[in-house]
């Protein structure tokens, strides 16, 4: 369980001062969290006393009587017209008294979880690829990734939870508003489908397999691209202005990372070093990680005041450390193809690390971005960039 | 976990006069407030929500900070320093010990009582996955605690940073409008507790009306900065659709903590995040297919 703040400081103030004395149960009412303390009616079905009907006691005030002025007719539009006066415009008030909103709770799985779903997802995009050549070994090997990385995700993704035991509530509905709930039974038709995939092939069923295998790339898809919907979707400056740009950043790194780690399998197997499907893979990893480049750039040159979270602290490091090992992988994979040999997986490693490093930057953000209170504010004001 | 006896004989009152579910709600007239923060301990006392640690700020005797998993009403004490003296020459502590101030000193201190909005557009009840928070027949938003398992997405998606996953329970808590109590007819336990009637608990139509009435009369008395913040405004200028509780200020609202405008992200975002993230999958599938059918062709050259 990740969000473990330990005990909480009320549970030892309950354990020291728990007494009966008489019979009576005297243990000092500290307090229950999460929830609205519960109580009981003493006679089932009796009416609160000094209760009146229709909410009669909260609609009186003092204030509403004649001779205190509290309120007078107001004219059409004049309320509205104060409103936009005080909180339309550009500029700030000298002070922005912090916190707007509230930074994110999620620990270190979530974003090495993100990380397994893009392997996952891109291994799912390879495995259709090996497919569609009739490259069967390395099919079979993309597909075993593509489980294996979802097969690791799903764990992640229970232990980030606050209550972990309940995971299975994720499954009571499905919500299409909510990126969260479509990405949980993406990742569950994903696993399933690709469970399948393999299961089919075991078995030698050649149409089935091939089926499924696209139907895995499919649902790998939204795997991809749901993890940065998710973040795009949150009242965080960086992410919400990103979301354009997130999705696509998220499915570049995703489709890289996948096709690496299925091309280190597949060389790990025994494929020999000019193996077109080594090649193929190769060359899917460097056009993803270049338009993983070129599209980070193009949105951290469009995301104005936002940006300064990406610069700063934890994000300020890993984001920068993912570009330049990605720029050094795009940069010896150009030179490799000459080079000497066991510098060939380099590139892939590389790409890996620098999706990790992606990864666990992105969701940094939500931090940093969060608790730029001046930011945030500023961004509320600025109704131009808001659509 | 029994929050109240399941309701009886309740449905008689709980809708309005032609039988329609009645929305309620609160409005915050901060030119009444006196700061006494009674809304805060009736909250936690009839919520039985446990203490904070209380850790006072230099510039601020604001000691609650901000709305959290255990605070679900927060007076903010807003300290505004005259305009010659720098916010960071006040120590508010070491005055309040017998230090003078700066010359100028403090120009005004103000005070509202913030509490869950319960937006119509409600970026909370949009992303919660497991349909753990609901929006009731009060039109008010809750969670219900038996269903929510910490996601933590919530937390993320509300732009007034209300929501909050409590770290030691591990599960979302906000203000629920009192729904027990509403349940029984009774106002909710920080509107009653509030001696000035600061915060006041109605019909939100009444609300509504009762309100703008304010703003005029406030107007007409010199006070021109007096608005309402979440409620009474045209179309695209509503914040979140409009707010179920919702605040006069005389103030700009990030002085507060508010943003001057807001709306469900998820409402926003969704559609259009969707459709680029769809996007660029089929196009990386397609590249993958692409790259590898490249490949094999100059291969078996």
């Amino acid at each position: 369980m990740s969000h473990g703040g330990g005990r909480a400081p009320e549970a030892a103030i309950r354990a020291r001062e728990s007494r009966v004395v008489d019979g009576r149960d005297v243990t000092p009412a500290v307090g229950t969290r999460g929830e609205a303390g519960g109580w009981r009616r003493a006679i089932n079905g009796a009416r609160v006393g000094g209760f009146k009907p229709r909410f009669e006691d909260g609609r009186w005030s003092f204030l509403y009587r004649r001779d205190t002025r509290y309120a007078a007719d107001a004219p059409d539009g004049q309320v509205a017209a104060a409103a936009r006066r005080m909180r339309g415009g550009e500029d700030l008030p000298p002070e922005v008294r912090g916190p707007v909103i509230r930074p994110n709770v999620w620990t270190w799985e979530v974003p090495v979880y993100f990380w397994f779903g893009g392997i996952a997802s891109g291994a799912a995009f390879a495995a259709l690829g090996c497919e569609a050549v009739a490259d069967e070994r390395s099919a079979r090997l993309a597909r075993f990734v593509a489980v294996g990385a979802a097969g690791c995700g799903g764990p992640l993704l229970i232990m980030d939870l606050g209550r972990p035991e309940r995971f299975l509530h994720m499954f009571r509905i499905f919500k299409t508003r909510s990126p969260m709930s479509t990405g949980a039974w993406c990742l569950m038709a994903f696993s399933n489908c690709g469970g399948a995939a393999v299961l089919a092939d075991l078995l030698g069923w050649r149409r089935p397999r091939r089926a499924l295998t696209a139907a895995t790339a499919g649902f790998g898809t939204y795997l991809g691209s749901y993890t940065g919907v998710l973040l795009a979707s949150t009242a965080v400056p960086s992410w919400n202005r990103s979301r354009g740009f997130l999705g696509p950043l998220f499915i570049c790194t995703a489709a890289a990372s996948g096709a690496a780690a299925t091309r280190l399998a597949v060389s790990a197997t025994g494929a020999p070093r000019d193996h077109p499907t080594r090649d193929g893979l190769a060359a899917l990893e460097s056009v993803a990680m270049a338009a993983e480049l070129a599209l980070s750039l193009v949105n951290e040159r469009r995301l104005g005041i936002a940006r300064r979270a990406l610069e700063e602290g934890r994000p300020g490091r890993l984001l920068p450390l993912a570009r330049a090992l990605t720029v050094a992988g795009l940069a010896l994979r150009g030179v490799a193809r000459r080079g000497p040999r066991p510098l060939d997986q380099v590139p892939s490693v590389a790409f890996l690390a620098a999706a990790l490093a992606y990864r666990l930057g992105w969701v940094a953000v939500g931090r940093t971005s969060a608790l730029d209170h001046e930011a945030v504010a500023a961004l509320a004001r600025d109704s131009e960039q808001a659509l | 976990m029994t929050a109240s006896a399941a309701p009886t004989e309740i449905a008689v009152h709980r809708y309005g006069g032609n039988g329609a579910p009645q929305r309620m709600g609160f409005f915050t007239d901060t030119t009444v407030c006196i700061g006494c923060k009674s809304c805060e301990v009736a909250c936690k006392q009839w919520n039985d929500l446990p203490a904070d640690t209380t850790d006072y700020g230099r510039r601020s005797f604001d000691y609650t900070g901000s709305l959290s998993a255990t605070s679900w009403r927060h007076v903010h004490f807003v300290e505004i320093a005259a305009p010659t003296v720098g916010r960071e020459d006040l120590d508010l502590v070491a005055a309040a010990q017998g230090q003078p101030l700066p010359e100028g000193g403090l120009d005004r201190w103000v005070f509202a009582s913030d509490v869950c909005k319960h937006c119509t557009n409600a970026g909370c009840l949009d992303a919660c996955p497991t349909g753990a928070l609901i929006r009731t027949e009060f039109q008010s938003v809750i969670v219900q605690p038996d269903i929510c398992n910490g996601c933590g997405y919530c937390v993320t998606a509300c732009p007034f940073g209300v929501i909050d996953r409590d770290p030691y329970d591990g599960r979302a808590a906000k203000c629920t409008l009192c729904y027990d109590r509403l349940q029984d007819g009774m106002e909710p336990a920080c509107a009653k507790a509030c001696p000035t009637d600061s915060i006041q608990f109605g019909p939100y139509d009444e609300l509504v009306e009762r309100a703008k009435g304010r703003v005029a009369e406030l107007h007409a008395r010199g006070v021109d900065t007096a608005y309402l913040y979440g409620a009474g405004d045209d179309g695209a200028d509503q914040i979140a659709g409009d707010l179920g509780a919702f605040f006069l200020l005389t103030e700009p609202p990030e002085r507060f903590g508010l943003p001057a405008n807001a709306d469900s992200p998820i409402q926003q975002n969704v559609p259009v995040a969707t459709a680029a993230g769809l996007a660029a999958g089929i196009t990386a599938a397609a590249s993958a297919v692409v790259s590898l059918l490249l490949a094999h062709r100059r291969g078996r050259r």
